[in-house]
């Protein structure tokens, strides 16, 4: 029973953190427009707070510039259990357009951290962020929290 | 007072009771506008092999040239795919696809075609929007009056009513922003620049050698004397003026890949073979060989090779028209940084 009860307010509060490791602020704009009235994030209790130890999802961006190499895993230790991980856009999952030869970036970003959700587009529509978001956090941080337990 | 009054009027209604308690965005959120360019769709029996689209493509994971396998009867057919993971979706692949139909279609942009001016002249002038300072100095000097005209924040060359005299492009303070294109003689202007391109590239061949010597962040440089070349152009067209723009504009822009082949590292593995998309590699009695012809120098053999039997390298050219009569084409060549898969 306590379980069942802790699945529901985990589904309904997800709390999320951005993370953009060296992109071009694109995604991150999208992620912003989710915010706005038309798509209204908060009706289905994500919040944005851009702070790890809040969090239960940390939305990663960008394509993993030199300095991130160890603070993204950092950023990943500090997030307390359950959690979960979204790549969002093409620079998480293959570096994109930053990945030319002579480049110094290191993506993909599953090399450093799990990634457990990934939405390619560069970038993504809202609307396809709050996809991925809606149909794979609540189910896997309350199957998470239910492991761990 | 009245706008309480108004507030209080809004909030006793019915349906903004109703919106208050179900506050949902709708579905149509969901719904792509018709205008929103996808990513782009293959048709793979139209494809040609040409590697245009690869060479177009800004982000280096999106697009790969691959082969089916070959049948008993027949070759197996060469078509792009699209890694959704890297494409960004600017439809470059699309516009710059030689077949008609087009093997990649995205959006609708691609398929507009530009107008043609019918003017008796054999330079057309147009201004780059990405360079264009609008200090509108050219309005100013243009001899006609009103061929130049800003709309929308931009300065556009009415090419109905310029007369190409010229005058803007010397009055122009940003190199490039005004540019003069040669509108005649599109087919000599075609043999011409593949004829620039043949040489260069044949220059670098005959220093194969030393191209091989090449290390890692070491930069090999060769100048060429450039007179026979002019010599050989102005046999396909003599207008100088012409042959200068077009080596100049060549060299500016030209990264040329070039692939060697060192006969001693390769084992015959046959890795390559499978790997390349335009038949250039073949396995024969005599081991591995390459087309050179063929090859479209994508660099897929060179990340596919475990023995590092083929070299890789980049070509970058610079060409000074100088006043006492050397016209000297400086050539730098570089190591790509490109990984090896294997």
């Amino acid at each position: 029973m306590l379980d069942g009860l802790k699945d529901i307010i985990r589904k309904s509060s997800i709390h999320v953190c951005l993370v953009n490791t060296g992109g071009c602020n694109g995604c991150d704009i999208e992620i912003v427009a989710l915010l706005s009235p038309r798509y209204d994030l908060e009706q289905y209790g994500i919040y944005v707070h851009n702070n790890p130890r809040e969090a239960d999802v940390i939305i990663v961006t960008g394509a993993m510039a030199e300095q991130w190499v160890d603070k993204l895993q950092r950023v990943y230790a500090k997030t307390p259990e359950p959690k979960i991980v979204v790549a969002v856009g093409n620079c998480p999952l293959t570096g994109d357009v930053f990945n030319q030869e002579g480049g110094n970036v290191h993506a993909p970003v599953s090399d450093f951290i799990p990634v457990d959700a990934e939405v390619s587009g560069c970038p993504p529509r809202p609307s396809e962020i709050l996809e991925a978001l809606l149909t794979v956090a609540p189910g896997a941080i309350a199957a998470r929290g239910r492991q761990k337990l | 007072m009245s706008s309480v009054i108004w507030y209080l009027y809004e909030f006793a209604r019915k349906s903004w009771a109703e919106n208050f308690a179900a506050a949902k965005s709708n579905s149509e959120i969901m719904d792509k506008p018709s205008r929103f360019r996808d990513y782009p769709i293959v048709h793979k029996e139209y494809c040609i092999a040409c590697g245009a689209c690869t060479a177009a493509c800004p982000a280096p994971m999106a697009i790969k040239l691959v082969r089916d396998v070959d049948s008993a009867h027949e070759q197996g057919i060469t078509y792009p795919v699209i890694n959704n993971r890297g494409c960004i979706r600017c439809g470059f692949c699309a516009e710059v696809c030689p077949t008609d139909p087009k093997t990649l279609t995205c959006g609708e942009n691609h398929l507009i075609r530009e107008k043609f001016t019918i003017l008796p002249v054999d330079k057309k002038y147009v201004i780059d929007d990405y360079l264009c300072i609008r200090c509108k100095k050219c309005m100013k000097t243009c001899q006609v009056g009103d061929a130049i005209v800003e709309e929308n924040n931009k300065i556009l060359i009415d090419q109905k009513k310029c007369i190409s005299c010229g005058e803007c492009l010397k009055t122009c303070p940003v190199k490039g922003a005004i540019k003069g294109i040669h509108i005649a003689n599109i087919d000599e202007q075609k043999e011409i620049i593949n004829l620039v391109v043949d040489t260069l590239e044949a220059e670098i061949e005959a220093h194969e050698e030393d191209v091989k010597k090449i290390g890692g962040g070491e930069v090999f440089k060769l100048d060429m004397d450039s007179d026979d070349l002019i010599e050989k152009a102005r046999a396909i067209l003599p207008n100088d003026e012409l042959i200068n723009d077009i080596i100049e504009n060549i060299t500016d822009r030209l990264k040329l890949r070039i692939i060697t082949w060192d006969k001693n590292k390769c084992t015959d593995c046959g890795l390559c073979v499978k790997e390349c998309p335009s038949h250039a590699i073949r396995f024969t009695e005599n081991g591995v060989i390459r087309d050179p012809d063929k090859c479209l120098k994508c660099s897929i053999c060179y990340q596919t090779c475990p023995f590092g039997a083929i070299g890789y390298y980049i070509a970058r050219f610079l060409f000074k028209p100088s006043e006492d009569g050397a016209n000297i084409i400086h050539i730098t060549l570089k190591t790509s940084d490109l990984p090896v898969r294997s």
